[in-house]
């Protein structure tokens, strides 16, 4: 009897402990959004190819390095290094897959070159190019400053960039 | 489907045999690898941002890229995955409990059998070209991908070069010895397009690895070797490497005697996932990269 008894008591011990609620991810959504059949895809099928983006980009000088690391559909990303040091990262990212992206510029009352400036978080600074190509500068180093990368990204051939949005 | 890439990263451990033994290997390059475990942690850690709202967009975007299985990633955590063959895994957790306890694999020995050369050589070198596809997977860079790899190779840093500089030692230096470029080399020479077979991981991957057929694979291995070995000797020559030295820095936690050293590599290999560990590691950061500069 008493052996029944613990047995009984561990199951439900058991049963207890394995139904014990876990808190639910933030994710868990935009996971099921995202992983279901027929999902929209991240990266919008008449995105501009990465590689297109690769020339804008502002060229080496005065020791900075400028290592490209990703180049996929609608996004390039390249290092800028001093002294094997990691100071920044330089991206420019096609808004066609995220426009929510681009709306944020709607509101900006910032300009950097002449085009629509926003400060995200308080590592990035970014422009929307034509309406369309986002161009991003991210501190990855406290002495790289806002200025800096507002520096920087008049460094890219904007206009150039500009061209090619259709 | 694979996995949401959030809990792929918030289930990497914080310790366990896997990740002391990639801290053992911090005398090679000091500071250069933390464990960085949890997906809001690393977003944090990659970006330098703090503001939870903007981690939520951050990691929102990081999940969808994930999940659109045209990007790649998928296919690069299933390499590394594949590559570290965790079945094989001995008990990795159960030894892993014994806090501030040495770890003793001695009572194992009968399970283990240290991979002849050969066998341990085309593990080698399967590693590498996992190490480039992957790579390309993940970060692109299409054209002449190998002499892209090469560069990106020698501004590798973190997790990254801290899985270069374990494969180097667990699965170069302690199975082979020191001239494994050597050895290995030579038995990659040695080989017959239909001996890769005989390997269960090419088995796994060999449908994504280039080359057309089995004779081309074995050309593009060849190449990819040839192309990687000068950075590898690099690294070993640069660091001074020596078996023995990477065997003491384990003995901090691993107990070993002389008699039983021949195992430590088979050890190492069925105990260790450090591939896949350090390969979702990089993942992930490359991933919140690309998330944090599109939002």
């Amino acid at each position: 009897m008493a052996r029944w008894l613990t047995a009984l008591v561990l199951a439900f011990t058991l049963l207890i402990t394995s139904c014990a609620p876990t808190s639910p991810s933030p994710y868990e959504q935009v996971q099921q959004e995202s992983s279901q059949r027929n999902a929209p895809p991240a990266v919008s099928r008449k995105a501009t190819q990465g590689s297109e983006f690769n020339r804008f980009f502002p060229p080496q000088e005065n020791g900075f390095e400028r290592i490209y690391v990703q180049e996929k559909k609608g996004f390039a990303e390249a290092k800028l290094k001093k002294d094997g040091k990691e100071l920044a990262m330089l991206a420019i990212s096609d808004t066609i897959s995220t426009p929510e992206a681009a709306a944020k510029f709607q509101h900006s009352t910032l300009q950097i070159a002449g085009y629509p400036a926003v400060e995200v978080g308080t590592t990035q600074t970014a422009v929307l190019v034509a309406n369309r190509y986002q161009v991003k500068v991210l501190s990855r180093d406290p002495s790289f400053t806002a200025s800096d990368r507002k520096a920087w990204i008049e460094k890219f051939d904007l206009a150039g960039l500009a061209q090619l949005a259709p | 489907m694979s996995e949401a890439i959030y809990k792929i990263v918030d289930q990497l451990p914080t310790g366990g045999i896997t990740v002391m033994a990639l801290k053992s290997l911090d005398f090679i390059i000091p500071g250069q690898w933390q464990n960085i475990v949890g997906f809001d942690n690393t977003i944090r850690h990659v970006t330098g941002e703090t503001d939870p709202a903007l981690i939520r967009q951050i990691g929102d975007r990081a999940v969808r890229l994930f999940n659109d299985k045209s990007q790649g990633y998928q296919r690069a955590l299933w390499l590394y995955q594949t590559v570290d063959n965790t079945d094989t895994l001995l008990g990795a957790a159960a030894l892993a409990n014994k806090v501030g306890e040495k770890i003793s694999f001695l009572g194992f020995l009968d399970k283990m059998t240290p991979k002849p050369e050969r066998a341990q050589s085309i593990d080698l070198s399967i590693k590498l070209i996992v190490e480039i596809l992957a790579f390309c997977q993940i970060n692109g860079i299409p054209g002449n991908s190998l002499g892209d790899f090469l560069r990106a190779l020698a501004d590798y840093s973190g997790e990254s070069l801290m899985r270069m500089a374990a494969l180097i030692c667990f699965d170069g230096l302690i199975p082979l010895g020191p001239d494994f470029l050597l050895k290995c080399l030579g038995t990659l020479q040695s080989l017959q397009p239909g001996d890769l077979q005989e390997n269960p991981t090419f088995r796994a991957i060999g449908s994504v690895v280039p080359g057309g057929n089995p004779s081309g694979q074995l050309g593009f291995i060849l190449q990819s070797f040839n192309a990687v070995q000068g950075w590898m000797n690099q690294f070993v020559s640069g660091h001074e490497l020596t078996p023995q030295k990477v065997i003491n820095s384990l003995q901090s936690f691993i107990e070993l005697s002389k008699d039983n050293l021949d195992y430590l590599g088979a050890f190492l290999d069925m105990s260790t996932n450090y591939y896949y560990h350090t390969g979702v590691q990089t993942l992930a950061r490359r991933l919140i990269e690309r998330a944090v500069a599109e939002i």
